[in-house]
């Protein structure tokens, strides 16, 4: 078993060393020279770039999970202002925002260790799912619905970062991994308790963890 | 790191995470007989925790000595002794719901940092999963308690119902389960403390 204090302080060396690799075999394309005026535009399009490898994906899967919850629960919180759901009690508010900054931080943190690596961070939201969780964010009739969406977006990152976590050869992902998921747990608990199921509530399918063919960067 | 060195290391805290475990479960089940916990003044939110917890920490246990045993060690079947004599201290002076609270979630805290440091250290994916799986589940119950505990220390036990009353909780109880953007692992018991 690796030291404790030594894999939970972190590195990036795993990842570095992939991303170094990754320089060396899957680096992106020297930009073309540029057309002599007057010549025909360019009928093809040069090989799509795939930015991540390895543990890199992974890390970029968690990434964008976050980046959506944060962009869910903005949403929320927007919604929650807008009248359409009715008078949103101020505990419903504060949770959306505080759940959602910590996912922008979560987001953040990810993101940090692919550019450490030397690739790009994760730009937008690149899920297959997104459009769905949006039209559910979008179905949201009553302020308890938005606690619903947040049992299923909780069980979906924590999910996602669990199933994760045990594949990460770095030790830097595999420690972050290990202190994001138990709060996304602690953001699913205390939407159930709100929800007024305190043992906890049960997500639905869209609470599913998300698997590496989800993410489309 | 050579392969033997690597069970060596992973015995030791699964024993310990199991001592955690089997600490929390009976000071649980023992506080299930305590008036403020399972007897008449006892908040029935409190009550259900206490039991669901109970339930939780038995499958924890059933799974952590299965990988114990799996990684060559023995079943740890006694309480951590750290926290044990912690407990030991507390429970006469266990008076309120709010003293149940504040005892278990010492433990679920501890528990939770245990099983998150050991999530990032155990030598195998399967281990590591576990440990992250179980590490969760107790973060999950810590973030409830933080709740309910935020409540009763308020003197709102009458707000610590299910369903709550949405329009009546403080709008600090909507974050106050969830103080750490990364869950800390300072207080995780040594792998050895345990075994």
């Amino acid at each position: 078993m690796l030291s404790r204090r030594r894999v939970l302080l972190g590195s990036a060396v795993g990842l570095l060393g992939a991303g170094a690799l990754a320089a060396c075999s899957d680096a992106p394309p020297a930009a073309a020279p540029s057309a002599p005026p007057g010549s025909p535009a360019p009928t093809t399009t040069t090989t799509t770039r795939v930015p991540y490898v390895g543990d890199q994906r992974a890390v970029a899967l968690c990434a964008a999970t976050s980046a959506l919850a944060a962009s869910l629960y903005s949403g929320a919180v927007l919604a929650a202002g807008d009248g359409r759901l009715g008078q949103v009690p101020g505990v419903v508010t504060a949770f959306l925002a505080g759940a959602g900054a910590q996912h922008t931080e979560h987001a953040a943190a990810w993101n940090a260790l692919l550019t450490a690596a030397g690739r790009p961070a994760v730009s937008g939201i690149p899920l297959t799912v997104e459009s769905e969780r949006r039209a559910a964010l979008g179905r949201a009739a009553a302020p308890t619905d938005l606690l619903t969406l947040a049992v299923d977006v909780e069980a979906m990152v924590g999910g996602t970062v669990t199933a994760r976590a045990a594949e990460f050869t770095d030790p830097g992902a595999a420690a972050l991994a290990a202190t994001l998921a138990p709060v996304a747990a602690m953001h699913g608990a205390t939407a159930s308790f709100l929800l007024g199921r305190p043992t906890g509530a049960t997500p639905s399918a869209a609470g599913a963890p998300l698997g590496l063919d989800a993410l489309t960067a | 790191m050579t392969p033997a060195q690597t069970a060596t290391g992973d015995v030791p805290a699964l024993r310990t995470a199991t001592s955690l475990v089997v600490l929390a479960q009976s000071t649980y089940r023992t506080l299930q007989t305590n008036p403020a916990g399972g007897g008449a003044t006892a908040v029935p939110v409190v009550r259900d925790l206490l039991a669901a917890a109970v339930v939780e920490l038995g499958d924890a246990r059933s799974a952590l000595t299965s990988a114990t045993t799996g990684a060559g060690g023995r079943a740890q079947t006694a309480p951590d002794p750290a926290y044990g004599s912690v407990v030991d201290a507390a429970l006469p002076t266990v008076r309120t719901p709010a003293d149940v609270v504040g005892l278990v979630l010492t433990l679920e805290d501890v528990l939770a940092q245990t099983l998150v440091a050991d999530a990032a250290a155990l030598s195998t994916p399967a281990l590591r999963a576990l440990a992250l799986r179980l590490g969760s589940a107790a973060a999950a119950r810590k973030a409830t308690l933080l709740v309910v505990n935020s409540l009763l220390s308020a003197g709102r036990a009458d707000l610590v119902v299910a369903p709550p009353d949405l329009a009546s909780l403080p709008g600090g109880v909507g974050t106050v389960g969830f103080p750490d953007t990364r869950f800390p692992t300072a207080k995780a018991a040594p792998p050895e403390e345990g075994n």
